[in-house]
């Protein structure tokens, strides 16, 4: 059963661990130089994963058995890696985007592996079918990489890496109201980790005089991959719908908005908060429709159980007892 | 007409041959699983007051009895997790989800018997029982076996009950909630001679 307060409590957490991990990175080096602000930002972010993730009650197996356990287990310590290998100055920038393609193209069929999509007597995808929309949502992410890493190198700024924890959260709370609740809750660390990486990178990078900040990489690395494997899997293993899905997906790209506007050269204050803006309006709208659906799918549980809240309220009960009660209604 | 001895001599072999062939196959019943006259079903505690009842609907299976050896018979079924039915579709939705059954990671359970001993009224069946993933060796106590002609049509049934702990193949303990950890699996099968 969802519990918010494990939820806030492995979020706190691995704010906490990013934030210090990074500040004390830069309190011992100076984090002037772009590499090593740039692993520093890995560290952050794969250390508040590691502890964010440990807090919640996941039960993780090795070797993974199911599509959440494959991104958290493979797929994002492979994003790391990517993006550690991709931030040594002597790879070039185009072996750094083939390592991202690849692992962009392998991303897919790792989350079905084993799945009834892929294998198995009863199989859903034929060969052909199934070739296809791998390799259409291998590259579907590889083109979200390549168009959010552009505009953040065109204009430098947090409300880029700000709208991937933005869209990733409103993910988890549309998988969990879909009826997968730890598929939803696997996004509460992430998002938290992205935030907090981000504020710091910007701290330090500010302090140290940088006009770029060369930690954003990483974080969009880890954004755009864990917010992509997490609707994905919502929407192969759980119940978002495709609509949804894209919905999700392509909400952080409204940032591009203020660009196509001519609102570039705007002041910063403006420009960040509008692009947000933009963002949250389709995540809202995502929200709505995934807790419309949640109540109506819930209503024929909930109608049998009026009488007893109605009980409840008169006997004084709180409201956290009706909630629990009309969680255990359900079953 | 010594040749004629000769040819009925290897016809009496080979029909000698073939009668022996026929015996030993047939000495193994197979039967295919009758999905109208058989239902897996399983209960489990809500909030350990009551029992919450299910079933599944779509079960596949076959099994071979051999009467006059009956540790080659064997048994095999296979459950769709998809077909799960509890009298409720939202609650069935949310079980088909990966917290609970994981349809679409684990679309079947399934029984595959690995040895068989008879005993009075049944069979004892060990086998290696595969639920979400996790595969483990389990012994089931089937009770029938009594063959039935029904319009030319043989029949053999077995009844039998299981009681597994959801924890212990794989299943989420935080996703357990209001239903209790232990389930019990009833199985009433009906077999057709193939």
């Amino acid at each position: 059963m969802p519990d918010s307060t494990v939820y806030m409590e492995a979020m706190g957490a691995a704010v906490i661990v990013s934030t210090v991990w990074l500040l004390a990175m830069s309190a011992v080096r100076t984090l002037s130089n772009r590499p090593s602000l740039r692993l520093s930002c890995l560290g952050a972010l794969a250390g508040g994963l590691v502890v964010g993730y440990g807090m919640l009650p996941l039960n993780l197996a090795w070797p993974p058995r199911n599509g959440l356990e494959r991104l958290l287990t493979l797929v994002i310590p492979a994003a790391l890696l990517v993006e550690l290998v991709a931030g040594c100055q002597r790879v070039p920038t185009a072996i750094a985007w083939l390592l991202r393609l690849s692992l962009c193209l392998s991303l897919p069929r790792i989350l079905l592996h084993d799945s009834v999509y892929l294998s198995g007597s009863d199989r859903v995808w034929d060969v052909w079918q199934a070739s296809g929309v791998l390799t259409i949502c291998g590259l579907m992410v590889w083109g979200m990489w390549i168009s959010l890493a552009c505009l953040s190198d065109r204009s430098p700024g947090v409300s880029v890496p700000l709208a991937l924890p933005m869209a990733t959260v409103c993910s988890g709370v549309t998988v969990m109201l879909a009826g997968y609740v730890k598929g939803g809750a696997a996004a509460f660390p992430m998002a938290a980790v992205l935030l907090a990486t981000t504020l710091a990178a910007a701290c330090v990078s500010k302090r140290a005089g940088q006009t770029h900040n060369p930690g954003l990489a990483p974080i969009i690395a880890i954004g755009v991959v864990g917010l992509f494997g997490l609707v994905f899997i919502g929407r192969f293993f759980g119940e978002v719908s495709t609509g949804r899905a894209l919905g999700l997906l392509l909400a952080p790209h409204l940032c591009w908005t203020t660009e196509c506007l001519g609102l570039r050269y705007q002041k910063p204050w403006l420009v960040g908060p509008l692009r947000l803006l933009l963002v949250a309006i389709p995540l809202i709208a995502v929200l709505v429709l995934a807790k419309r659906d949640f109540d109506r799918e819930m209503a024929p549980l909930l109608a049998n159980l009026r009488q007893p809240t109605d009980h409840h309220q008169c006997e004084g009960g709180t409201e956290s007892t009706m909630r629990a009660a009309s969680r255990s209604q359900r079953y | 007409m010594r040749q004629m001895f000769s040819i009925g001599a290897m016809t009496l072999v080979a029909g000698m041959l073939i009668q022996g062939t026929g015996d030993s196959c047939s000495a193994a019943d197979e039967y295919d699983y009758d999905l109208v006259h058989s239902s897996v079903s399983f209960k489990a505690r809500h909030l350990g007051i009551s029992w919450i009842h299910g079933r599944f609907n779509e079960v596949s299976g076959k099994f071979s009895l051999d009467r006059t050896d009956p540790s080659k018979s064997t048994f095999a079924l296979t459950i769709k997790t998809a077909s799960v039915d509890t009298a409720n579709k939202a609650r069935d939705a949310h079980l088909r989800q990966p917290d609970y059954f994981d349809t679409k990671q684990y679309p079947t359970i399934e029984f595959r018997s690995t040895s068989t001993k008879a005993i009075k009224g049944g069979y004892q069946v060990t086998g290696d029982f595969t639920m979400h993933g996790t595969t483990k060796k389990i012994t089931l106590v089937l009770m029938g076996g009594k063959e039935h002609d029904f319009k030319k049509v043989k029949r053999v049934a077995f009844s039998t009950e299981l009681s597994v702990k959801r924890s212990d193949y794989g299943f989420d303990k935080n996703a357990i909630g209001p239903i209790g950890d232990q389930a019990l699996i009833i199985i009433d099968c009906e077999g057709v001679r193939k």
